[in-house]
């Protein structure tokens, strides 16, 4: 008899997450669900808002130096990216920026389970999401911005180009990242293209071993609260910003891989493994 | 006259050795090749036949189906179909295209909204909507097959079958057919030479006429497995509130769980808050129940001693061979399951069923079918009534005794038990003034409401607001005051007054979840023994392979 881990952080929700992965006693939450900063747009639509919009901005200390870390709460509109919500990410970020050019250090975190863009209210939140892309590739400059996609939603859309840009993403077995999910896949190129019920073929094309093993996420870790904190207190603690260069920033290895791949086969998980180190097809 | 030899009497032999021969050279001995499915059964079958076609809520007989929907219906037409559950399409194609006219059946699911359209319209004619073991019975009674359409995972050439953990009704409708000059004809996913090639033989090959070799194995469907994921904070409450409100408080130690989320809780709860109430060895130890996933951490803390299963569960297989003390298996390791037998143990040999409703009326009558669907019963309705002829007594069974009885004569009673969250899916109550079962049975000409389990059968509902303990309601008005204390706000739970609650919990008619010591606020996820399939393969130390529909990884 084995048994499995205690508290599994996808059993967290968003705050629960964000005040697992700062210093014990230091969470301080920016714009709380008491400071009822909701979406306007949702009601109109008969969706029922909710208090934080769905994000969570916590500001405390990681190893005792100021930290934001923020959250997305899969569990409301699937973690879609608002008006408010998308503020909410955009100017912590940017906050965090400022804070690292005023001399006070500031490292950030961001727990991606997402889909995207919220439908709702799809231009300011495609908006809001491109100021989130800028704030993560300028806080890049000041040490390493670290990218958590543990599920169960996974992170899709702009978010998924946001995971992207992150100098470190850990995740887990069952975290999916992808532009667009195998729902929308199936639904736009058929059910010969990509059968979205097969859900260990989905797995092993976007999951997190996946991902890890070609190199588009830095670590695996088990779906362990006590595991995703220790991993990302160890990017900080082991990896100076300037060791790697970031994923993104990586040209040439990505013009490779895509001149690699022939589009009219249908490469395997696999292949794409092979390509990805090096090997060919 | 020589009454041996008098071909009077054996005119079903007779017709069946005329069969045998028309068949020709589309046969080898036993074996049928794949290719010639079609003409075989053309070959094989007259108009008017009563067929027996395998297909359960798991496992289907689909290469034979689809064959069968593409026989001629100028040869063959007219025929009477025994299914037990309607789940394929081409299970109505037969009717559309004439070759069948009349079914007998018990279950629709997914094909229940077709079923409603095709009575409506008269295409096909029902002789009854069954429950499982009465469909059963009637192939040895009034409904005798002249065909069987059966599967199986292996046969030898002389049509030894190998059923395997799947072995589910497959015995009992060979049964029928072969001890009554039928034929059985039996689709196989592989095809072996001889008898020491097959794993072990569930059916030995001379009630078997002869077998054919599918195009693809047979359809199996996972409908056991529950991901703990999908189980919410109050399910978890309904979970604490049966555990302690029912199981404890009767002992029940033998029982059978419905499919729901809720029972599923109940299984993931017993190594944790079971554990912490003491209740392991007190209760649920014997068990008729398929390999549910959700039940493999209560088997390894040691909570189970056996479980007798309806079918198999796609995943299960090395997790039951590898838990033969539990489990039933052959001499080869794997699980033998059998839904006739298993029904009957359901029905006699447990102290309780329970397993979630879709509604319940004040009376306590429960239903699945809702309006324009005609889903029919699977088991539950005999799992899920008191069978009054039982005379075994426990102290389960008797602990529901209310003085001396009607007659002056003392009985027990089975435990029924409902559990209905108040408002399901897209804010539908699940308590209402009238089952849609009702109007769904008058709009379909059915001579009875398609009703799942009786109110009278119901000695206990559960929903969030508390527990209701029926058998002890002296009369309806009573009854009905217990059901809509539960219901939760809405017209029907309107009805029930301060007052009221207040009699039936001096009374102990009723028990809110302070009355059993449960917490609304302990209710969480966090108590759950497995939070996700994952955990599930963690508690089995990897035995149990999951379906890809089931993997997050």
């Amino acid at each position: 008899m084995t048994r499995p881990v205690a508290q599994p952080f996808t059993e967290f929700r968003a705050r629960d997450r964000v005040r697992a992965l700062l210093d014990p006693g230091t969470f301080r939450e920016i714009l709380d669900p008491f400071a009822r900063v909701e979406s306007p747009h949702l009601a109109l639509q008969g969706i029922v808002p909710q208090g934080d919009d769905g994000a969570v901005i916590g500001r405390g200390t990681i190893d005792g130096v100021s930290a934001v870390v923020v959250a997305l709460d899969g569990a409301f509109q699937g973690g879609g990216i608002g008006e408010v919500s998308g503020a909410k990410l955009a100017s912590s970020l940017e906050q965090a920026v400022n804070d690292n050019r005023n001399g006070t250090p500031t490292r950030a975190v961001i727990l991606l389970e997402t889909g995207g863009i919220r439908l709702q209210e799809a231009n300011l939140g495609l908006l809001a999401i491109s100021e989130i892309h800028s704030a993560i590739v300028e806080l890049r400059s000041f040490g390493p911005v670290v990218g958590v996609v543990v599920g169960t939603v996974g992170c899709f859309g702009g978010m998924g180009i946001a995971a992207g840009l992150t100098s470190h993403l850990i995740m887990t077995r069952g975290g999916r990242l992808s532009l667009n999910g195998p729902e929308v896949i199936e639904t736009e190129a058929g059910i010969e293209e990509l059968d979205s019920s097969d859900r260990a073929g989905i797995w092993a094309m976007i999951g997190g071993a996946q991902r890890v093993a070609i190199g588009q996420a830095e670590t695996l870790v088990d779906d362990d609260a006590d595991a995703v904190a220790a991993a990302v207190r160890d990017v900080y603690r082991t990896a100076p910003a300037t060791a790697v260069p970031a994923r993104s920033t990586r040209i040439a290895a990505g013009r490779r891989l895509l001149a690699a791949v022939d589009p009219t086969g249908r490469p395997t998980p696999t292949d794409i493994r092979n390509l990805s180190t090096g090997g060919s097809l | 006259m020589n009454s041996t030899n008098d071909m009077r009497w054996q005119m079903r032999r007779a017709r069946k050795l005329e069969r045998l021969a028309s068949v020709g050279s589309l046969a080898n001995g036993r074996v049928v090749e794949t290719g010639n499915l079609v003409a075989f059964l053309e070959a094989v079958l007259r108009p008017g036949d009563t067929v027996a076609l395998e297909g359960n809520n798991q496992k289907q007989a689909d290469f034979l189906s689809r064959g069968l929907a593409e026989v001629d219906p100028g040869r063959i037409n007219d025929l009477h179909m025994l299914i037990s559950s309607i789940s394929r399409p081409e299970h109505l194609d037969l009717f559309e295209k004439g070759i069948a006219s009349l079914v007998d059946f018990s279950y629709a699911g997914a094909q229940s909204t077709r079923v409603a359209t095709l009575l409506a319209d008269g295409t096909m004619k029902v002789g009854a909507i069954h429950t499982y073991l009465e469909l059963y019975a009637r192939l040895f009674v009034d409904l005798i097959p002249d065909i069987a359409l059966v599967a199986a995972d292996k046969a030898d050439r002389n049509g030894n079958l190998y059923t395997g953990p799947n072995t589910e009704d497959t015995p009992t409708i060979v049964e029928a057919a072969a001890f009554r000059s039928g034929i059985v004809i039996a689709q196989v996913n592989e095809l072996v030479d001889g008898v020491d090639d097959l794993p072990r033989v569930d059916i030995p090959g001379s009630w078997v006429d002869f077998v054919i070799p599918a195009d693809r194995p047979f359809q199996i469907e996972p409908l056991f497995t529950r991901d703990p994921r999908k189980i919410t904070d109050v399910h978890v409450l309904l979970a604490m509130l049966s555990i302690r409100g029912i199981y404890e408080r009767h002992q029940v130690t033998t029982l059978n769980h419905g499919i729901g989320f809720d029972t599923a809780a109940i299984e993931l709860l017993l190594p944790t808050y079971g554990e912490k109430l003491g209740l392991r060895g007190k209760i649920a130890r014997n068990w008729a129940l398929n390999p549910h996933p959700t039940l493999i951490p209560a088997i390894e803390s040691g909570w189970v001693d056996s479980i007798t299963s309806f079918g198999g569960e796609v995943g299960m297989e090395r997790y039951t061979a590898a838990r033969s003390d539990i489990f039933a298996t052959g001499h080869d390791g794997s699980l033998r399951s059998n839904r006739m037998i298993s029904q009957v143990a359901g029905l006699y040999a447990t102290d309780m069923f329970i397993g979630s409703t879709l509604q319940l009326d004040p009376l306590a009558n429960s239903s699945t079918v809702t309006r324009g669907r005609l889903s029919g019963f699977g088991g539950a309705p005999n799992l899920g009534s008191d069978p009054h002829g039982r005379r075994h007594s426990s102290p389960a069974w008797l602990s529901l005794s209310e003085g001396e009885g009607q007659l002056g004569v003392k009985r027990g009673q089975k435990l029924v038990v409902q559990i209905a969250e108040t408002y399901g899916a897209g804010a539908t109550p699940r308590f209402v003034e009238h089952l849609d079962a009702v109007e769904v049975g008058t709009a379909a000409g059915m001579p009875i409401a398609p009703v799942m389990i009786y109110g009278d059968d119901v000695t206990h509902v559960v929903s969030e607001e508390g527990v209701a303990y029926l058998y002890k309601a002296r009369d309806l008005e009573e009854r009905r005051q217990a059901v809509t204390a539960l219901a939760g706000a809405g017209p029907v739970g309107s009805e029930s007054t301060p007052e009221q609650r207040a009699q039936l919990r001096r009374d102990g008619i009723l028990a809110l979840p302070e009355d059993l010591g449960v917490r609304r606020s302990d209710a969480s996820r966090s108590l759950l023994a497995a939070k996700s399939i994952e955990d599930l393969v963690t508690w089995s130390g990897g035995l149990y392979d999951p379906p890809a529909k089931f993997r997050s990884w």
